[in-house]
């Protein structure tokens, strides 16, 4: 895929795109790791992410108001905090968790900012980790998957941080999702659909994704429990909120670095810090803190990866 | 008269330490996990600041003054030592909690803001006012503070449930809330400010 | 004293007690001189300069002159004084033997005797390297190295700080929060990113 920042001489033909464009279809991407998520989790999944996404415009509207700006709640851009705010919680959260998340990431991480394309820490993140920071007895339990009644156990990745023996999950299963874990995270083929539309379509590159989910793997393998090279990483990239990250949360435009060159950075930052949050951390998962991290860092990363103009010297 | 009260008043709201000057953030950070070590580091500050500002303004001719800031820092530093002693002896609970935050009062900026640009230069008295001022402005901040975070941070106010039936936002009992509650209350002053103006 | 220590010792100085963003130290130049990148890096340098050193003589003047004359107790005033002596010589070391390096974090060294962070990382290394006023094994190294990391971490929080703050330039943040109130929001969330090293066990 060409880098379609680069401008090209006139005629400048209009295609179309706009960011509303974008964030709907990035939110039309998503759809199918939802669906998957309400099917393996049941109606409380749903209940989830409607409370979420609907407080998060609720929110959008009154901060507009408030700032005395354009109310721009179809923009698709609230719209798609609010929704992976909720994919990132467990299914079984009381109902008022997912509107104190989608308020504290639309107003603290976004509205305080200056709103839509300033803000400089991705809004969902921001929320699910100051949920985690504020309530974690209910961040961390799990809804076990197809069972009518709450039962609540522990993630795979959890359980291998505590060194519990867990029952083989078989990696096919990890694929389609039978797992502890977020609603939107689990159903891996879910989200490989969506993702591999957004690539299809030019919306995301590779260049994150790739680099994040391969680094994680690589630092997995190369540091295994039982001594080196003998890490699970096909397990490692199945678990956690690795490829939800990786393709939905650290490819967003505004809190990415901005050529290629930076975004391999980033990606590779990404994969290290989760790999060494997961490995010797207190936490179980760590895509949310490394993406977060990074964002912080790519005012920087932009900054030393900037492509030189043509005849000056580098910065 | 007037312009003595005002010495006093001045510290409270106009140029209060915390909000106005941005002075002292450390400690104001650090300690108001609680609303009692808010006040107890409160109150530890303003007696430093008091005793500072009473002995810096007596000696005040006699120090020379290319040395005085290390002259100020010992004054300082041997009342921050008075302190230290007696809440380790009365109140080592206090004292753990606040930690290495009771000998860092000696790099506190108020207490050497305070002696280098007021108790150098005015009477006793009156310096004595601008250390109470300044001491209960700060007091004051850090209690606002610490009440706000105890009663979000845990459901109490000063160790007495306040809340029932209130799921405590733990954030506010960590650093980034500390952080988070400064940022927003002193972007709440300066939209009253804005507002007045 | 094994690998282990030390990478503990670096991990919760850098990001889990980060001096700024956890311990609240030095929160003065964090605010004051993050508006750039280039006086951030000056600064923090600087900064590391002074921890390092310092870390290493109050060691040794704890180790050596209070506690065999049993006057632990004038630390703070021990402490503090070799501080600012030692800054106040730097300063004019500095001035002499090169006017260019003066120009570029001169002004800061003055600023630096009286940055809680320097002090505080002093009193830590006693408190925690210091069993009833004995020192444990390692005691010197650890001091040294944790005065080390902790300017690690002072430079990293500047550093994130100054870039984030440079671009905000360019954005519409809200007129009241401008400033001050916006940069502690944003220390805020680092904060909160720091988090994620919660618990490390190496």
């Amino acid at each position: 895929m060409e880098n379609k920042l680069i401008v090209s001489v006139s005629p400048h033909l209009h295609k179309g795109e706009s960011v509303k464009r974008i964030m709907w279809f990035v939110t039309a991407s998503l759809v199918p790791a939802g669906i998957a998520g309400v099917y393996i989790f049941g109606l409380k999944a749903l209940e989830v992410i409607v409370l979420g996404v609907v407080s998060a415009l609720i929110s959008e509207a009154v901060l507009q108001l408030l700032t005395k700006k354009k109310v721009s709640i179809f923009d698709g851009s609230a719209f798609l905090t609010g929704l992976l705010l909720a994919y990132n919680l467990p299914a079984d959260v009381p109902f008022w968790l997912p509107i104190a998340g989608s308020f504290f990431a639309i107003a603290v991480a976004k509205h305080a900012f200056g709103g839509l394309g300033q803000n400089i820490f991705n809004p969902a993140l921001a929320g699910r980790a100051f949920l985690m920071a504020s309530w974690p007895k209910y961040m961390t339990s799990f809804v076990v998957p197809f069972s009518p009644d709450t039962v609540t156990c522990a993630t795979p990745l959890a359980a291998i941080k505590e060194s519990k023996l867990i029952e083989h999950i078989s990696y096919l299963d990890l694929f389609l999702g039978k797992r502890g874990g977020c609603i939107g995270e689990v159903c891996i083929a879910a989200l490989i659909l969506g993702a591999v539309f957004l690539l299809w379509k030019g919306y995301i590159s590779w260049h994150i994704p790739l680099s994040y989910i391969a680094t994680t793997a690589i630092f997995t393998h190369i540091f295994g429990r039982q001594g080196s090279l003998s890490g699970d990483w096909l397990f490692s990239i199945l678990n956690g909120g690795l490829i939800l990250g990786a393709f939905f949360m650290a490819t967003d435009y505004v809190t990415s670095p901005l050529t290629r060159k930076g975004q391999v950075v980033f990606g590779i930052g990404c994969g290290l810090l989760t790999f060494v949050i997961r490995a010797w951390g207190g936490y179980p998962e760590g895509v949310s803190y490394a993406i977060l991290m990074m964002n912080a860092a790519t005012p920087l990363i932009d900054r030393y990866t900037s492509n030189r103009i043509y005849g000056t010297k580098s910065l | 008269m007037k312009n003595l009260f005002n010495e006093f008043l001045k510290g409270i709201i106009k140029e209060n330490p915390t909000f106005v000057l941005l002075l002292g953030l450390c400690p104001t950070l650090a300690v108001s996990v609680s609303m009692i070590n808010g006040l107890s580091m409160g109150l530890a500050a303003t007696f430093v600041i008091l005793g500072s500002n009473l002995i810096i303004s007596s000696i005040k001719r006699s120090i020379p003054d290319k040395i005085r800031i290390p002259c100020f820092i010992v004054v300082i530093a041997t009342f921050v030592t008075i302190i230290e002693l007696v809440m380790k002896a009365y109140s080592p609970a206090l004292n753990r909690a606040l930690g290495i935050y009771v000998p860092l009062i000696v790099v506190n900026c108020i207490v050497l803001g305070r002696a280098e640009a007021f108790a150098s230069k005015q009477r006793v008295f009156n310096s004595l006012l601008d250390g109470l001022g300044m001491g209960i402005g700060f007091t004051l901040a850090l209690v606002l503070i610490s009440g706000i975070r105890e009663s979000l941070g845990s459901g109490r106010l000063l160790g007495i449930t306040i809340f029932k039936g209130f799921e405590p936002v733990l954030i506010f009992s960590m650093p980034s809330g500390a952080l988070l509650i400064i940022g927003l209350l002193l972007g709440f002053f300066s939209l009253i400010k804005g507002k007045r103006s | 004293m094994n690998i282990a220590q030390f990478l503990t010792i670096f991990i919760s100085s850098v990001f889990i007690y980060n001096v700024i963003l956890s311990r609240f130290l030095g929160l003065c130049p964090f605010l004051a001189i993050s508006k750039e990148s280039k006086p951030a890096l000056a600064m923090s340098l600087a900064v590391t300069f002074v921890i390092v050193m310092s870390s290493m003589i109050t060691w040794v003047i704890y180790r050596f002159l209070l506690v065999p004359f049993n006057i632990t107790y004038l630390r703070t005033i021990f402490f503090i004084l070799v501080i600012a002596t030692f800054v106040q010589l730097v300063e004019m070391v500095i001035r002499k033997i090169s006017p260019a390096m003066y120009r570029f974090f001169g002004i800061y060294l003055a600023l630096i005797t009286t940055n809680c962070a320097v002090l505080g990382v002093a009193v830590m290394n006693i408190d925690m390297f210091f069993v009833k006023n004995k020192a444990v094994a390692g005691s010197f190294y650890f001091s040294l190295f944790q005065g080390f990391s902790v300017g690690v971490g002072f430079t990293l929080a500047m550093l994130l700080m100054s870039g984030i703050r440079e671009r905000l330039e360019f954005c519409d943040v809200p007129e009241s929060l401008r400033n001050f109130p916006i940069a502690f929001i944003i220390a805020s969330i680092m904060s909160l990113a720091f988090m994620g090293f919660n618990g490390f066990r190496f």
